[in-house]
């Protein structure tokens, strides 16, 4: 669905070399701290900024060849950029109509009803949860195949964010071969809905792994200065100093909870080994 | 480019108070100036403009990123802008032209012939201004783009002043020249106009597009 091969940019302070697949019928999600590399690495996959090095396939076609056509089949959300704001919902459902041969407006009218999105307000009187709302709406009402959406949920409340991801989860249903890329700074959000993920950091992807395997397999070791100095350590990921001794990333939890019993073991979230795969250090 | 002149109509209309103000001042203009010329110019220059106002509000609050992200190519984006420029300076000129006639046949300043050389020239005058002011506001933006295209302006007549000294002491008679062409007959001066201005249109377009298309977003 979507394959980035070495993606190189180089700006005066940051380089970015990445290298991700998304799978047909997938959500990936991409983390990462701010300015890590996402934004550059979604603008680069959608021709916004130009390419130092690599590939980019989309949907089999290399992003050099890309058409209109193509990007037909694409649908965008980006953190920082949107419609303009002196357009109303009502002018929007036009505009698509127009550029989308596959835009459904009656799904479009629907869904803005049940986000509670006015037809005729201009956009710029919007809250941010409803403009992102409107983002995501927009993406999603095309029959797109590949989702590329860059922090959809940012800014919004709880409930708000639980509606775009029930809608997100209804675009996956509706046809198998879908994708989404994703990209999040509340991993509860990737948590739920990724099937797998890609963390960057300074520009490098330094983890990929199935959502369900960091959860399940990844895990905190808590140990002091003893217990570490006792522990195998083959299936450390990163360590890292604290006051009371070590705490060590693993992905074999099991490992250690049948061979280590005393020790304190936590289950990894996203957002842990997210904070130990950055902060931490390679044994 | 369907969508995308869509969206720049539907910008427009919302500037409808806009609208009402321009048509106004033109038929106050009408009712009181002798010189009913101006009000073609004036509004085939406004509705000129329009089309840069479009591109204002394409990069406000880094909208161009979405928009290029949308089913579109920058050369396709380009081309719709000169386009809306077209049709809404058209539209513009042909209302102004309308109000230029009414006004000069009820006051009986000017004759219809006059009025509609007048406006013939205009109209591709007003149209290279365009051209020079598209691909600035594309490069530099909103206020950078106008105080460079007021630059290139300076550096154009600069140009051309140090032209005509060059001529002077090289003996060219360019006095000689220009009255040529006030005699020259006014067909071919409408088609040597409407020419220059049509090589203006494709020469902007390509300056452009080549901007579009080293832009990032």
């Amino acid at each position: 669905m979507l394959k980035i091969e070495h993606l190189k940019k180089t700006y005066d302070n940051f380089s970015l070399d990445c290298s991700m697949e998304v799978q047909p019928g997938c959500v990936t999600g991409l983390v990462g701290q701010n300015g890590a590399g996402k934004s550059t690495t979604f603008k680069a996959i959608l021709g916004l900024i130009k390419m130092d090095g690599g590939k980019v396939t989309i949907l089999g076609k290399d992003i050099k060849e890309f058409t209109v056509k193509d990007r037909q089949k694409l649908g965008v959300v980006l953190s920082d950029s949107g419609f303009s704001g002196y357009l109303d919902v009502k002018d929007v459902v036009s505009v698509l109509g127009n550029l989308y041969e596959t835009f459904d407006p009656l799904f479009f009218r629907k869904q803005a009803q049940k986000f509670g999105l006015p037809m005729n307000k201009k956009i710029k009187e919007f809250s941010t949860g409803m403009k992102a709302k409107l983002k995501v709406l927009a993406a999603i009402s095309h029959r797109a195949k590949l989702l590329v959406l860059d922090e959809p949920t940012v800014g919004l409340d709880v409930v708000a964010r639980d509606e775009l991801l029930e809608g997100l989860r209804d675009f996956m249903e509706e046809e198998e071969d879908r994708s989404i890329l994703i990209s999040s700074h509340i991993s509860s959000d990737l948590e739920t809905l990724c099937d797998d993920l890609y963390m960057i950091h300074e520009g490098r992807i330094i983890l990929h792994e199935d959502t369900d395997v960091l959860l399940s397999d990844y895990a905190l070791l808590k140990v002091n200065e003893s217990q570490y100095a006792a522990l195998d350590k083959q299936h450390i990921l990163r360590q890292k100093k604290e006051n009371f001794g070590y705490c060590c990333l693993t992905n074999q939890r099991q490992y250690y909870l049948e061979n280590y019993p005393k020790i304190a073991i936590e289950k990894g979230t996203v957002d842990e080994v997210i904070t130990m795969m950055i902060r931490g250090v390679e044994k | 480019m369907k969508g995308l002149l869509q969206k720049d109509f539907r910008l427009m209309v919302k500037q409808s108070s806009f609208f009402s103000t321009i048509g106004f001042v033109a038929v106050i203009f009408a009712s009181v100036v002798k010189d009913t010329s101006f009000i073609i110019s004036y509004l085939t220059f406004i509705g000129f403009m329009f089309t840069l106002s479009t591109i204002n509000y394409d990069e406000f609050d880094n909208g161009n990123a979405f928009l290029f992200s949308l089913p579109i190519t920058r050369r396709g984006y380009v081309m719709e802008k000169y386009g809306f420029g077209l049709i809404m300076g058209g539209v513009c000129w042909l209302f102004g032209t309308l109000i230029a006639l009414i006004s000069g046949q009820v006051r009986g300043t000017n004759s219809i012939q006059d009025t509609l050389g007048i406006a013939l020239v205009f109209f591709p005058v007003m149209l290279l201004i365009l051209e020079m002011m598209i691909p600035f506001q594309l490069k530099f933006g909103g206020e950078k783009g106008r105080i460079a295209a007021i630059v290139m302006a300076g550096i154009v007549f600069i140009v051309f002043l140090g032209a005509a000294k060059i001529a002077e002491t090289m003996h060219v008679d360019l006095n000689g020249l220009l009255n040529r062409l006030e005699t020259m007959d006014e067909r071919v001066l409408g088609v040597l106009v409407a020419a220059v201005s049509v090589a203006g249109l494709l020469l902007s377009g390509r300056i452009s597009v080549s901007i579009m298309e080293k832009k990032e977003f």
